[in-house]
């Protein structure tokens, strides 16, 4: 806060040129100018559209994939080395033959997202499958459980904290991947709005775009927490006495 | 009513230890016997196979004479750890145990259960609020709910301090009066099985056999300071000098080899 106010400050003494480094005063001008005349809006729309559907794309393979390779060791044998190796390959990497595969539009740019979110989604799920307590499956296998209600009333809830952890960090990455995938080349979003004010050489603009992927990557956390924080009230760990 | 008979029972586990050789036991009906020895004497693997949890290597189990192959719907267990599911409430938990009870029935024995465990205001609450020994006993009551023939206990009591165990004896015992299943009980603690069983069964390790049945003739309720009860319990101590004798000399060849182990 005292940093912002003694920006403005020296930029309006004179003491600091305020083209690449706008004070906070231009950065207020240029956002209500630009949600004054719907631009912004646009963009954010086109952002989270995309951030939306990679990351349901995303996360829903992931976790399907990671219950499926958590719960059979086979399909554990078969799938896990291919999905690793995969995992290898940094996920930018994919830009060019994505493009290829589905063109320039929005199908190349979604994929390029759920790719992001689908790994630490699958990881997650997973390592939390395989580190379940033995000994509450073992509850489960006395009163008489077959193997799908213990892997429902049992595994599940066990490995819910650790997919939710695993969801945040996808959507992490989400916001990460729309990024690049809007950089790259897109006539709307955030990341359109990013290389536009690096081209017309206005550092308020893409502050501004900066400012917007905060603000967004934090409320939409924000807002899976308070999603999701009733299915672990039951939790004893430090963050539940937070 | 229901027998437990333990035939000629054998478990190599997959690392070729030798965990339990040839151990045979006979639970009568609504009878408590407990099972005490050193460590390593195979105790709990004797109680994990006749719960189901493991396969035997050898031998059977058999359940009123007929052999039982994994869990079963009669048998019924409390752990060492309460080992409750913390996304159930205590009611919930409860409740967990009466599978193979019908709906209703569920919910009508768990407020009784609650009450009888003294937890009558505890239902909608969460494991993590209740003490070590309140846990326990929301086991016992998952445990007791479907009222099972036979009851495992492997060591239940073990990690409770002295006041709640004491508290937790009482409570078992007017359950088993109430609701008579037979049960098994792993015990380190001699003074609980000379307290709680009409038999002891003192086992020998390495690897795991019986080394002596003494039937505890004291009659119920039991006064710990009687001098019969302080007799009977000088008695399985002796045993249990016994069976540690016994492997006596395979130790001290192995300690000479090495004076770490």
């Amino acid at each position: 806060m005292s940093l912002c106010v003694a920006w403005e400050l020296a930029v309006r003494s004179g003491l600091a040129p305020g083209r690449l480094m706008p004070p906070p005063s231009r950065l207020f001008h240029t956002a209500v100018a630009l949600a004054a005349s719907d631009e912004l809006q646009t963009h954010v729309a086109a952002t989270m559209t995309r951030v939306g559907i990679g990351f349901g794309v995303g996360a829903v393979a992931g976790t399907a994939l990671g219950m499926l390779t958590g719960a059979s060791t086979m399909a554990r044998r078969l799938l896990d080395p291919t999905v690793q190796a995969l995992r290898a390959i940094p996920s930018i990497a994919w830009v060019p033959i994505f493009i290829l595969w589905l063109g320039i539009f929005e199908t190349s740019k979604l994929a390029l997202i759920a790719l992001g979110v689908f790994f630490p989604v699958y990881l997650g799920m997973l390592s939390a499958i395989q580190g379940v307590d033995r000994k509450l499956i073992e509850v489960g296998r006395v009163f008489g459980f077959s193997s799908l209600s213990i892997m429902l009333r049992i595994t599940w809830p066990a490995v819910l904290p650790t997919w939710i952890a695993s969801l945040r960090s996808g959507l992490g990455l989400g916001f990460m991947f729309v990024v690049a995938a809007e950089l790259m080349g897109a006539s709307e979003g955030l990341g359109y709005l990013l290389l536009d004010g690096q081209q017309m050489g206005r550092a308020d603009t893409i502050l501004v775009a900066m400012i917007v992927f905060a603000l967004l990557g934090k409320l939409s956390d924000g807002l899976l927490v308070a999603l999701t924080a009733p299915l672990l009230r039951w939790q004893d760990t430090v963050r539940s006495q937070l | 009513m229901t027998t437990l008979a333990i035939e000629r029972l054998g478990k190599t586990y997959a690392n070729g230890t030798e965990a339990l050789r040839n151990v045979s036991l006979l639970a009568r009906s609504g009878e408590i016997v407990g099972l005490v020895g050193g460590s390593g004497c195979g105790k709990t693997t004797l109680l994990r196979l006749t719960a189901g949890l493991d396969r035997p290597s050898a031998g059977a189990i058999a359940i009123d004479g007929e052999p039982i192959a994994g869990t079963h719907p009669k048998v019924s267990a409390v752990f060492q750890e309460p080992r409750l599911l913390p996304w159930l409430t205590v009611a919930g938990n409860i409740s967990f145990g009466g599978r193979r009870l019908p709906k209703a029935e569920t919910a009508r024995r768990v407020p009784l259960l609650l009450e009888r465990i003294g937890l009558a205001d505890y239902g909608a609450r969460w494991p993590k609020d209740l003490s070590g020994g309140q846990q326990q006993r929301v086991a016992i009551a998952r445990a007791l709910i479907g009222h099972p023939e036979i009851l495992l206990l492997d060591e239940p009591f073990s990690a409770l301090d002295a006041f709640t165990r004491a508290s937790l004896h009482d409570l078992l015992l007017s359950l088993w009066q109430e609701l008579r299943p037979t049960i098994l009980m792993v015990t380190h603690d001699v003074d609980e099985a000379v307290l709680l069983a009409d038999r002891v069964v003192v086992m020998r390790p390495r690897p795991g056999r019986v080394q002596e049945t003494m039937p505890i003739d004291l009659p119920r309720p039991r006064n710990r300071l009687a001098a019969a009860y302080d007799a009977t319990r000088r008695n399985v101590l002796r045993a249990i000098d016994r069976s540690l004798r016994a492997e006596q000399p395979a130790q001290a060849s192995a300690g000479g080899m090495s004076p770490w182990v």
